[in-house]
């Protein structure tokens, strides 16, 4: 069968979108896996702040990640800054430790993604 | 042969077998440690043999203890022995787990293989772990680090003022003065990817400086 131009085009659109749509699925799956492995030991498996070692005697509570009151607080570069560096980024408590020399550049951006997923918010304006 | 000949021949091969029951006397303690380590199944759930194998997350949480292959390098030989007879829970919580706390169930040993089996582990070195020249003290610029500036009693347990405190997912810190070598200590922190490529505890090396591992190495093997 001999393809036209714009049969041409469709494949090219669908296999691009398909792409696309699997390069962004493993992205979420790897933050996911990401936030469960290093994250939820404070922050809660669901992202409450409820982690085992958010303890009575812990001065200060890890962020509730569900917490769109909070959430939106922070823009996407102060997320960012905040896992790579520390709580020292947004003048928090240190108890938030810096990832910057644990995930790459590119999960910390996801790891963004998919706390605004969490909060189901964005920055406030 | 001439008699002379045969004599002088079996007089070496005395000295030969004599020289290899002596060496192998000496390496008793390790070989009988690991047919014992062996025997007690330690092999289905520590690796004894590096480099560290896992490269993923699933790699990490599939381990069903801690790497045992730096023992030699990590441990005081004194702790281990005793530990191994009576092993009281080092992780607050079971490994890995977020959920459940540590029953303090680990496999116990007899005295005579705890100490032949401390003795196996004893010679499993590292040769990543330097001789650094830490002494063990209440290093003030290391105690900062430790619980203001990077605040690692968020995931380590240590002992203030007599009380147990700080988080539960790392290895507790309270104890840490007779069970960790300084020199382990400061090699795992400036390079822990050899030790451990996936862990939940974040890299430090490069955040830290040297200078601030060096602190902080004292300080945490100082811990009671
Ligand atoms: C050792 C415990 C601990 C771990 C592990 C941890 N956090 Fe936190 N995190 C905290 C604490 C405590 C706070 C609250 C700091 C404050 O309010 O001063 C916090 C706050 C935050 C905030 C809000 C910062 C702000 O400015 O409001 C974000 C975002 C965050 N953490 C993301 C993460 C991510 C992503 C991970 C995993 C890569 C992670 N945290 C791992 C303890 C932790
Ligand atoms: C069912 C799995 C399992 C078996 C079998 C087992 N261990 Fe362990 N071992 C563990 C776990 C889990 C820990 C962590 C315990 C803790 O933190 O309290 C551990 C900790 C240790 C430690 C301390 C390591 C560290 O880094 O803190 C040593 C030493 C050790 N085991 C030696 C042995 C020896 C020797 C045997 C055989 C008699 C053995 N283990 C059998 C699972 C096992
Ligand atoms: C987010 C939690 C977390 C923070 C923060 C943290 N650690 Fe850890 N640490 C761990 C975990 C978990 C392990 C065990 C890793 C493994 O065996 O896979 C560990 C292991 C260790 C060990 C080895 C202990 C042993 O017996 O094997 C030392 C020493 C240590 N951490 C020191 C520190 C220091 C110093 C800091 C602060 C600069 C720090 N940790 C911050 C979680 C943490």
């Amino acid at each position: 069968m001999k393809m036209n131009i714009s049969m041409k085009m469709t494949a090219i659109a669908a296999a691009a979108w398909f792409l696309l749509l699997a390069g962004a699925s493993a992205f979420a799956a790897a933050a996911a896996e990401n936030y469960r492995f290093y994250c939820s030991q404070c922050h809660g498996l669901g992202g409450k702040g409820d982690g085992p070692n958010a303890t009575k005697n812990m001065p200060v509570s890890p962020r509730d990640h569900t917490s769109k009151y909070e959430m939106e607080k922070l823009t996407d570069e102060d997320i960012i800054n905040v896992i790579r560096d520390g709580g020292a980024a947004t003048s928090k408590s240190t108890l938030m430790p810096p990832f910057g020399r644990t995930l790459t550049a590119s999960e910390i951006t996801a790891m963004k993604d998919y706390l605004r997923r969490l909060c189901k918010c964005k920055a406030q304006s | 042969m001439s008699q002379g000949q045969f004599s002088s021949a079996s007089g070496m091969l005395m000295i030969a077998l004599s020289f290899f029951f002596f060496a192998s006397s000496a390496f008793a303690g390790a070989g009988e440690g690991k047919k014992a380590f062996d025997a007690a199944g330690c092999a289905a759930c520590h690796q004894i043999k590096g480099p560290a194998k896992e490269k993923t997350i699933k790699d990490a949480l599939a381990k069903k203890g801690p790497e045992l292959w730096y023992a030699g390098s990590k441990f005081k030989k004194e702790f281990l022995g005793g530990w191994l007879e009576d092993p009281r829970p080092i992780r607050p919580m079971e490994f890995y787990s977020l959920t459940k706390t540590n029953q303090g169930n680990h496999p116990k040993l007899s005295g005579k293989d705890a100490a032949d089996v401390a003795g196996f582990l004893m010679g499993l070195k590292a040769p990543e772990v330097k001789d650094s020249g830490i002494k063990p003290q209440e290093n003030q610029r290391g105690r900062i680090i430790f619980v203001k500036k990077q605040s690692c009693y968020g995931c380590h347990q240590v002992k203030e003022k007599g009380v147990i405190t700080g988080g539960l997912t790392g290895p507790s810190l309270a104890g840490a003065a007779e069970r960790l070598s300084p020199d382990w200590v400061c090699a795992y922190l400036s390079n822990p990817r050899v030790f451990k490529p996936v862990k939940d505890m974040p890299d430090y090396a490069g955040i830290l400086t040297d200078e601030e591992i060096r602190d902080l190495a004292a300080y945490v093997s100082n811990l009671n």
